[in-house]
């Protein structure tokens, strides 16, 4: 609407002011005029100068500006001006135009009728009218794209069915075939929904080095009317067989305020959880935990489906998969307890049957005298506990149970810290007589790796805290203190379970903690039960009861009841998970179209967890027929110790990247990921015409954004734009409407005005 | 190894022991006990409970009191047989455990419950004497159950003879599944804190019975926790409660602690 005033008044487009050069043109009666026009100026004002009557000295100091003014534009008109433009010489230029051939093009919000159809009626052939208008100026070279750009071929059409959208690829691509030819610039039709990873930064700068404006037309809403999505799924890359998850699975919606999606989780096709969830308001995220059990080791893909809801425009974006590698690796953690108790042999108890946690026990009996239980030879553990990082760092988690600060050496409690900090292990330190502020760990290396405050000792017996223990807000959804199927079971069984008792008052936790269990003593005073942080790599627990297995031995426990055991499952499993190996690998992303290169980066340590920047990184790629490719991986010189290297997915399938690393001749570690390659579904998450981009990148190059239902002065205005074989042209400025009703306004303006003053 | 024999107690066999030891028993009933070396002691008593420790998260002696009937009443005087050698017995041992370890235990005295208590259940470590005596209520042998498949250990002690048959007897009311095994010297409890690699070098202070250790594993494995252990002729409690008093070489009593204090830690990490 606004352009259309624009052009009615001023005859041209804005772009003809914004790339014009304004100067006069005068003839010789322009000066004539100019002379005449100050005497009619000195006339006036002499005029008005003797005009009395009712008129006041301001009155006709505004009659007389207006008369100048008249006078003024009159001259300015005489004296010729005109812009001076750049424009295209017809037929000479080329002009790329771009067609977003992806399936998210299909989505039907332009007009009730898919994106796509935009396409077909502008520029499905060449008598369509925004293509004919185009080809009367220039020579068109059309593109379609999707995850690339191709020429178009007029026979095959557009399909809808490109699985990606990567914009700045397809810049790139026509930028280059159009490469020594004089362009005029690019047009590019989308909605904008891009799915690559990769910035569009360099694409949009090898653009404008070449001062090629992209204009842009968006097609389709920018919010679809009804949706709902399945946003995002927290789930971790790797953990143990047989670990209960809690996976969160965040949702988006427009339209279906107050309603209630249904989110199932599948295993490999089968249903193995199912919640409920109530929609906010519109744009608001919902999100709902899922339980999930990794029953079976290997790579498993997990798929997350929200039910679909009546009136979705789009259903697709209401799954995603989630690949999980569920390892069956027996995890050793090394637990070291200072004296003979109880807790030390019921949490044993608890993890005796799990096949993946070998809890080594180091059970100091009396000074110097150990009691070495579930060691794997004669040699281990010895000496007592590890007096070197390479023995230390050979498990994944520390216990400590009731033992004294002064039990190691500064150099044995430096070693622990950088057990979590450097190594990426995980710490847990139990309540105990010999604990926290009882130990004097106050002040160690180990106390600051802790999520609670350690206070210094204070003296005589500490007091007895006899506890009721529950979760927290944090706690109740946290996957450690899950104890019963569901969230609301879990609640009503800590409710029940009987007291405990700590020795170790912890009131202040440090502020990236987390606080997951709480306990209050009969007078309804509060501590910090459990509570976790992460510090460097790893992360950190502090449990302050002492006697947890009062949960295993209460009589009110009934003896089959597997609480005890399922929390320090819980617990325990969730100590090592995540815990890297000394060869840590990841790929660029999980899912990759077929054909598309996947990116291999591994961390490479040697036992001690130093950084290695000398070894031969190899990655044994298993593709899906079975063959092997191996792929060298060099270092990246991003990070110390990181290598990369990169392979191409050739068929859709599951690939298996096992990376192994060797320091002259010695094997440092291996390390596996896992790939899939298959069509995505990415081009129907975040549909919604994404304006943003596509704003951006005209901005960036120099064109401009057009709404599909407003392409009509497009031809034109990369006609204006100067770039490709251009010509100067005169554009007049005197005839243009805006002038005339000035002159008419002003005229009647003073007429009016004298009216009004009884001049007239 | 050999399992433990079956004594299925004929009706009539139990009703002629019974008149037997109710007969001794009542012409003893005024007399006061002499122990093992034959000396009187007049500390022992029956606690009646009301001196038991709320439990503070210390590892606290714990005596198993139990309904013995008239039977009792003749080897037990005026002392409950469970009761024998308490409190010196456990007083002592409990100070040379906390002295000798790093265990945190309570040296003040011991508390004394019947087996189907709830505040059994907070001390997973507990000891019986004279075993022989014991009779087993319905409630005791589902609390006992209880108590020992959750994760905790007795000690069977201060017994002889036929006394053994009872206690099989009795064990097989509350774990009809699982049975007493004979221990060889390899099994993890004689390595827990001594080496004790022949368990039979200890004599009983009573002399003359073959002395033997029986223990009841999970799942009948010896490989797997052990939930009781039985010193069979041997009473080493005995040695405990006089090792004060020169009654026996230094040697011996040294020997009976190092049981006791393996079959402690053995508990406490098993």
């Amino acid at each position: 609407m606004l352009e259309s005033v624009f052009q009615a008044l001023f005859t041209y487009r804005p772009v003809v002011f914004e790339q014009g050069a304004f100067r006069f043109d005068p003839s010789a009666g322009s000066y004539a005029a100019a002379v005449a026009g100050l005497g009619l100026a000195i006339a006036a004002f002499l005029t008005y100068r003797r005009v009395g009557g009712q008129s006041t000295p301001r009155a006709r100091a505004v009659l007389f500006s207006l008369r100048l003014a008249l006078i003024a534009l009159v001259v300015f008109c005489l004296f010729r001006p005109v812009l001076v433009v750049k424009t295209a010489v017809p037929q000479q230029n080329v002009l790329a135009v771009l067609l977003d051939d992806s399936r998210s093009m299909q989505v039907r919000d332009w007009n009730e009728k898919p994106r796509g159809a935009f396409e077909e009626e502008q520029f499905g052939a060449p008598d369509r009218p925004l293509m004919k208008a185009l080809s009367d100026k220039f020579l068109i070279r059309t593109f379609h794209f999707s995850s690339t750009a191709a020429r178009m071929d007029p026979e095959s059409g557009l399909t809808f069915a490109g699985t990606g959208t990567h914009l700045g690829a397809a810049l790139d691509a026509a930028r280059q075939e159009l490469a020594g030819l004089p362009v005029a610039g690019m047009v590019l039709v989308s909605d904008g929904a891009d799915t690559s990873e990769m910035a569009l930064a360099p694409a949009l700068l090898g653009l404008k080095a070449e001062k090629l404006p992209v204009y842009t037309v968006g097609v389709g809403q920018t919010h679809l009317a009804k949706d709902l999505q399945v946003d995002r799924v927290s789930a971790p890359p790797s953990v143990l067989v047989g670990n209960s998850l809690l996976v969160d699975v965040t949702l988006s919606h427009s339209g279906f305020a107050g309603e209630t999606a249904t989110v199932d989780v599948e295993d490999e096709g089968r249903i193995v959880g199912s919640e409920k969830v109530k929609l906010g308001a519109d744009g608001a995220p919902a999100t709902v935990r899922l339980r999930v059990t990794a029953s079976e080791i290997g790579p498993r893909v997990f798929r997350f489906r929200a039910a679909t809801l009546p009136g979705e425009v789009v259903t697709e974006n209401n799954v995603r998969d989630t690949t999980i590698d569920v390892r069956g690796a027996r995890e050793k953690i090394l637990y070291y307890e200072g004296e003979p108790r109880f807790e030390m042999k019921f949490i044993r108890r608890a993890v005796a049957d799990d096949k993946n946690l070998q809890l080594v026990a180091l059970q100091r009996t009396a000074d110097n005298k150990y009691l070495r239980l579930d060691i794997d030879g004669p040699d281990e553990l010895a000496g007592g506990f590890p007096k070197t990082r390479e023995e230390l760092f050979a498990y994944r988690a520390i216990v400590l149970g009731s033992v004294e600060a002064g039990a190691f050496t500064g150099d044995q409690l430096r070693m622990i810290a950088e057990f979590v900090d450097k190594r990426g292990g995980g710490l847990l330190v139990l309540g105990g007589g010999r604990s926290f502020a009882q130990g004097n760990w106050a002040g160690t290396p180990v106390a600051d790796a802790l999520p609670v405050v350690v206070e210094r000792a204070q003296a005589g017996e500490p007091p007895l805290m006899r506890l009721k223990v529950s979760p927290t807000r944090e706690g109740a959804e946290h996957a450690v203190t899950q104890i019963a199927e569901t969230q609301a079971r879990s609640l009503k069984r800590w409710d029940e379970l009987p007291q405990v008792t700590s020795v170790n008052l912890l009131t202040q936790v440090k502020p990236g903690a987390t606080v997951l269990l709480e306990g209050k003593d009969e007078r309804g005073r509060s501590q910090v039960v459990l509570a976790s942080q992460r510090y460097g790599r790893g992360k950190t627990l502090a449990f302050a009861v002492q006697d947890s297995w009062i949960w295993q031995m209460h009589a009110s426990i009934p003896l089959e009841d597997q609480t005890h055991e399922n929390l320090w499952r819980q617990l325990l499993r969730w100590l090592v998970d995540g815990v890297p190996g000394a060869v840590d690998v990841r790929t660029s992303s999980d899912h990759v179209e077929p054909g598309e290169p996947v990116v291999v980066e591994a961390t490479v340590a040697d036992k001690t967890y130093n950084e290695v920047g000398d070894a031969k990184v190899t990655a044994h790629v298993t593709m899906p027929d079975g063959a092997v490719e191996t792929v060298a991986l060099a270092l990246s010189g991003d990070r110390a110790g990181q290598y990369r290297g990169t392979f191409a997915s050739h068929t859709a399938g599951r690939y298996e990247v096992k990376v192994e690393a060797e320091r002259a001749g010695v094997a440092l570690g291996s390390g596996v990921a896992h790939v899939q390659a298959g069509a995505s579904t990415a081009e129907y998450f975040n549909v919604g015409m994404q304006v943003q981009t596509l704003r951006r990148i005209a901005e960036d190059t120099g064109g401009r954004y057009y709404d599909a239902g407003r392409v009509s002065g497009l031809a034109e205005d990369i006609r204006y734009g100067g770039r490709g074989v251009t010509t100067s042209e005169e554009r007049d400025l005197w005839s243009l409407p805006i002038v005339f009703l000035l002159l008419i306004g002003l005229a009647f303006a003073e007429w009016g005005y004298r009216r009004q003053t009884g001049l007239a | 190894m050999r399992a433990s024999r079956r004594w299925p107690r004929s009706a009539g066999a139990a009703l002629v022991m019974a008149g037997l030891l109710l007969a001794v028993g009542v012409s003893l009933a005024a007399q006061q006990k002499k122990n093992t070396f034959g000396i009187v002691s007049d500390e022992e008593y029956t606690p009646d409970g009301s001196e038991n420790k709320p439990y503070d998260g210390r590892l606290q002696f714990v005596r198993l009191s139990y309904p013995y009937g008239l039977s009792g009443v003749g080897r037990a005087g005026r002392v409950a047989p469970w009761a024998h050698d308490y409190p010196r017995g456990d007083a002592h041992f409990m100070q040379i455990l906390t002295d000798l370890t790093m265990v945190r235990g309570r040296t003040g005295g011991s508390n004394t419950f019947p087996l189907s208590s709830p505040e059994l259940t907070k001390f997973p470590f507990a000891y019986m004497s004279e075993p022989g005596f014991w009779r087993l209520t319905p409630e005791d042998a589902m609390g006992f159950r209880n108590y020992l498949l959750k994760g905790g250990f007795v000690i069977f002690d201060d017994f002889r003879g036929a006394d053994w048959d009872n206690l099989q007897f009795q064990m097989h009311q509350v774990l009809p599944e699982l049975r007493f095994i004979e221990l060889t010297g390899r099994e993890a409890i004689w390595h827990a804190f001594f080496e004790i690699p022949n368990p039979l070098v200890l004599p009983a202070p009573y002399g003359g019975l073959p002395v033997s250790y029986w223990g009841i594993f999970e799942g009948n494995d010896v490989n797997r926790r052990m939930l009781a252990i039985a010193n069979v002729n041997n009473d080493i409690s005995e040695y405990w409660e006089y090792s004060d008093q020169g009654f026996v070489p230094v040697d011996t009593s040294n020997e009976a602690y190092k049981y006791g204090v393996n079959y402690a830690i053995y508990a406490l990490t098993h």
